[in-house]
């Protein structure tokens, strides 16, 4: 049985597709994790408000804050991504219609697309709250791009393993935040570069290669978890 | 020979550590004798590091060949050693820290690092702790070694360069070097040897007592 690239790009399409429909049927994670982010939000603009940190610590601490809020909204959102396929039973069946790899890069899209959107909707938001201006927007942008790709990819995978496993939420949290702290170092770096304005070339390097690095391993580990 | 290796160990051991006393000069720029700890914590380090290098390669061999479950016992033993000598390596560098910086801890890169690892390959033992079904709780804590070495690169490459730090210089430093007192040298590489074959040794018990458990008909299985 050959299957060709245009049948593999088809499969993970439709994986796209249903995670998406899914989703736009329950709202589940939209809902939630959008919620738990303003929520946070809210609270760390209430405990520290917009003169809570004096001039010189805002640019290290903010940025800090912004990565923690959005670590806890991935980490309410994304194990959802396998989770509710073993809730639903459905996992069988997914196993059966799809290739290992088109299943994992329909999915890795998915998580992509919906931790893009909660971070367009947190980041402004946190930067208007805050009041914090941003010296290299172009820096910040890529910053969010590339340590939402790596907080992304790492998840999935992670969710994948967890997805297998009883106890899955706190799991979730034990397994990932070690496979995730070194990437949010060098997010924090480079978003506190990009609002001080000077330099982060250097730790946006090295997230594209985290990144790069996650990428490429998670698609070699996703057939040994998947396939009992 | 299989009962005297370890007699030849302990030996070789004993020598060792009145090598690092009496034989191995102190370096320069040590509070009193501080530096003398280098000759126990650099192997400690350096074995919970070839202990969680040897049990990806194990996970590895259990992914792609076949999946032994020799394969597996012998990745989770490793990284069981591998964290015992870590928080070992740690505490070393926590006493010596305490002597030449004035405080115990101070989130030194090298300190940040240690840390990090030590929560990888804990998650990695909860994770198997919370699969019951043995061929499942085998795959996925592969995987999830598999995943400490594209990590681990990161915490001892890549994170200690971000903020400057305080630690000696590691053995073999940037420039690419050893630049240490030669009896220094003789005495750190003779440690680094009994550290090594010791921890082989506990490790092939530790293997044998994990089949064993696997195969005794009424006896726990160990996860």
């Amino acid at each position: 049985m050959s299957r060709t690239a245009s049948s593999w790009l088809s499969e993970a399409a439709a994986v796209f597709a249903k995670e998406w429909r899914c989703e736009l049927r329950t709202r589940y994670a939209l809902n939630t994790v959008l919620l738990f982010a303003f929520t946070t939000l809210v609270m760390v603009s209430v405990a520290l408000g917009p003169m809570g940190v004096d001039s010189v610590a805002r640019a290290t601490v903010l940025p800090m804050l912004l990565w923690l809020i959005l670590l806890f909204a991935a980490a309410a959102g994304l194990p959802r991504v396998f989770g509710h396929e073993e809730e639903k039973h459905t996992a069988t069946a997914l196993r059966l219609a799809a290739t290992p790899s088109a299943l994992f890069c329909g999915k890795l899209a998915f998580s992509l697309t919906l931790f893009a959107a909660i971070e367009a909707l947190t980041a402004p938001l946190f930067l208007a709250m805050m009041q914090l201006p941003v010296a290299a927007p172009g820096h910040f942008l890529a910053a969010l791009v590339l340590g939402g790709w790596g907080l992304a990819a790492a998840s999935t995978l992670v969710a994948a393993i967890v997805g297998q496993a009883r106890g899955q939420s706190t799991l979730f949290a034990v397994l990932s935040f070690p496979v995730l702290l070194p990437l949010l170092l060098l997010a924090i770096e480079a978003t506190r570069a990009a609002v001080g304005g000077g330099g982060g070339a250097d730790s946006l390097s090295r997230l594209v290669l985290y990144d790069a690095a996650m990428t490429v391993v998670s698609l070699m580990l996703f057939p040994a978890i998947w396939n009992p | 020979m299989r009962k005297i290796a370890p007699w030849l160990l302990w030996i070789w051991i004993i020598g060792v550590i009145w090598a690092a006393f009496f034989y191995a000069p102190l370096a320069e720029g040590f509070v009193g004798q501080s530096s003398r700890i280098l000759f126990f914590h650099v192997p400690m380090a350096w074995v919970s590091f070839v202990a969680f290098l040897a049990a990806g390669a194990w996970s590895i061999r259990f992914l792609a060949g076949g999946r032994r479950v020799a394969h597996d016992h012998a990745a989770s033993a490793a990284v069981e050693l591998g964290l015992l000598f870590c928080v070992l390596a740690t505490v070393t560098g926590a006493l010596w820290a305490r002597v030449m910086w004035g405080a115990f801890w101070n989130w030194d890169p090298r300190q940040t690092s240690i840390v990090l690892a030590m929560i990888f390959y804990a998650a990695y033992l909860a994770l198997r702790s919370a699969v019951e079904e043995p061929e499942t709780r085998r795959r996925l804590a592969a995987a999830y070694a598999v995943l400490g070495l594209v990590v681990a690169p990161f915490l001892f490459f890549v994170l200690p360069r971000l903020t400057f730090s305080l630690h000696p210089d590691t053995v073999v430093n940037l420039r690419g070097r050893i630049e240490m007192e030669s009896r220094m040298r003789q005495v750190l590489a003779a440690s680094s040897l009994a550290f090594t074959v010791l921890f082989f040794w506990i490790h092939r018990i530790q293997v044998r007592l994990k089949a064993r458990a696997e195969r005794a008909p009424l006896g726990r299985t160990r996860p």
